[in-house]
């Protein structure tokens, strides 16, 4: 009868806090630092000291930094602008291609400026040329980083508003995808440009955030297996960010409020590892390749590697899982059962349960 | 820079809660933003949903029976605690879930524990089987809180037989139902103070 105590106790234990929707809150630090927004633990009991400091530094992001950041915005978008319009009126040909990609890279660079990004790029000899690139996702800005070093075709959700618009002049330059999730007859569309795209060596890679919903850069949630079902070879990349100096997570707030959050922050410090392209072996299931490649990026950006599906936050949970669960436990106490038996105890006074570590596992790892 | 959830707790409270359940402030005050946080509605109370909602919760065969002990334990009588009314129909505020929380901190031997000592833990084990409250676990509850916990993986038949089994050796009185009592005796020898304690952070 003690079998329900480990349960009880692991399900108040996710109660008090549990590994999913830890990741759509921002990451949390132990120690103060400068930026000390994103804390829930409010560090307004430190010395006066720290608080002095902390206030300074909020002074100087917002009255020195953020202006001097929309100076170059002021910049930056007309010349993006100006630069796509340039270039959408060139045929579609390998001149264009070319221009796009200089421009991009260009482009980006200044965009990037203005968030004062700080990117170290790891093994760019694995930079993919053409074909399929997955990456970890953490904020709407992530393809940003990425085309500062080189260019490529993104997939993503439409937006409405002033990202929309950008969104829109990005197409001018390049074959973008926009999808809409909620449509979906909109899936068989994509999936049907996707391959067309992939086989061709000529075209830049295609850019894809396989989670599907940005989370908070300590871990990696389960990829959509879809795209792993045709695509055979990935090139997968881990993106870290450095919490200390932005927090770039976009938790689904609104993006003007976002965006007002990266500007006044230090700067936008990441490490960029470009991983090798991985092959999927001929028995594996789509399943167990985008595990693979998960993985493989998780451990190469220090990122935990989960096996929850980021959908699950918001719609209900799947069935297998507590199925699993069940099966796991009915084994225990079927193995239980069969040592009593075993044993051939007569007369049973107490029922001394050995503790077997019963070890409920929250984390698949 | 405290967030502004904190400003909703007030200081009072904080002592109150402290008092009654020996949770320190700092826990409190994360309790009460992981309240806060699983509040979708925004409303103050949780409901069976919001706790539903919790992926490693949901897959948890007790899950429902962990749900239940929160809007049970609103209901109960508590004479010493100024606490007026029974909970409104399927809502717990934060003073009912940290009270149920609190039966899960560890036990410290310096403390005077009134929630979480050895007799409260095994009565909150004891009501995550006793289905419809009476105080008594029948067969056909225990059965019940088996199924949950194997699924279909193990047939009604050995399921009967583990439960006749644990009711023989547990039953003293003869009444073919575990007491509270009779209970408490079963799990002597189990360490219910280490299984049944989660660290909560400060």
């Amino acid at each position: 009868m003690s079998h329900v105590l480990e349960y009880v106790t692991a399900g108040m234990a996710s109660i008090m806090e549990d590994n999913v929707s830890k990741l759509f809150i921002h990451e949390e630090f132990t120690m103060w630092n400068f930026l000390s927004r994103t804390n829930n633990r409010g560090y307004g009991n430190e010395s006066v000291l720290i608080n002095l400091c902390w206030l300074l530094g909020l002074l100087v992001r917002y009255c020195l930094l953020l202006p001097l950041r929309l100076i170059i915005l002021t910049f930056a978008f007309p010349l993006f602008y100006i630069s796509l319009s340039f270039i959408g009126r060139f045929p579609e040909g390998r001149f264009k291609r070319w221009l796009y990609s200089k421009l991009c890279t260009f482009n980006s660079k200044i965009l990037a400026s203005s968030l004062t990004l700080v990117a170290t790029h790891h093994n760019m000899e694995n930079t993919p040329k053409s074909g399929l690139a997955v990456a970890n996702h953490t904020s709407p800005f992530d393809p940003l980083l990425l085309t500062t070093h080189s260019c490529y075709d993104i997939v993503g959700q439409n937006h409405g508003g002033l990202m929309g618009l950008c969104l829109q002049m990005l197409s001018k330059g390049s074959h973008h995808i926009w999808f809409e999730r909620t449509d979906p007859e909109d899936r068989n569309r994509v999936v049907k440009l996707m391959k067309d795209r992939i086989s061709n060596s000529d075209l830049p890679p295609i850019l894809l955030f396989p989670e599907g919903v940005c989370v908070n850069n300590t871990s990696v949630l389960q990829f959509k297996k879809g795209v792993f079902e045709f695509a055979t070879t990935v090139h997968p990349i881990a993106v870290r960010y450095d919490g200390r100096f932005a927090n770039a997570f976009w938790g689904q707030e609104s993006i003007s409020k976002y965006c007002l959050n990266l500007l006044t922050s230090w700067a936008l410090v990441c490490d960029i590892w470009y991983l090798p392209p991985m092959t999927r072996r001929p028995e594996e299931s789509a399943t167990e390749f985008a595990d693979r490649v998960k993985a493989k990026i998780a451990m190469a950006g220090g990122m935990l590697d989960l096996d929850w599906d980021g959908y699950l936050v918001n719609h209900p949970f799947k069935k297998e899982k507590l199925m699993q669960q069940q099966w796991e436990f009915a084994r225990h106490l079927q193995q239980d059962e069969a040592q009593e038996d075993n044993q051939q105890l007569p007369t049973i006074k107490k029922k001394k349960r050995k503790n077997k570590s019963f070890e409920y596992n929250r984390v698949h790892s | 820079m405290g967030n502004k959830s904190s400003l909703m707790l007030q200081e009072q409270d904080i002592r109150d809660i402290q008092s009654e359940t020996g949770f320190l402030p700092s826990q409190i005050e994360r309790l009460y933003s992981r309240f806060t946080s699983l509040d979708k509605g925004d409303n103050g109370t949780l409901s069976r949903e919001d706790f539903l909602r919790i992926p490693e919760l949901a897959i948890n065969p007790l899950g429902d029976r962990i749900v239940h002990a929160f809007f049970k334990e609103s209901e109960d009588d508590h004479p010493l605690n100024p606490l007026p009314k029974p909970s409104e129909d399927d809502h717990v505020n934060f003073r009912q879930f940290v009270r149920v929380l609190a039966h899960f901190r560890p036990i410290k031997r310096t403390q005077d524990n009134k929630l979480n000592a050895r007799e409260e833990k095994l009565h909150f084990a004891f009501k995550m089987y006793d289905l419809d409250d009476d105080e008594r676990i029948s067969r056909e509850e225990l059965l019940a809180v088996l199924h949950m916990m194997v699924g279909e993986n193990i047939s009604d038949d050995q399921l009967n037989s583990i439960a006749e089994r644990t009711i023989l050796e547990a039953d003293k009185d003869g009444d073919q139902m575990i007491s509270f009592e009779e209970f408490c005796c079963a799990l002597e020898r189990t360490d219910v103070e280490q299984k049944m304690s989660i660290k909560f952070l400060k």
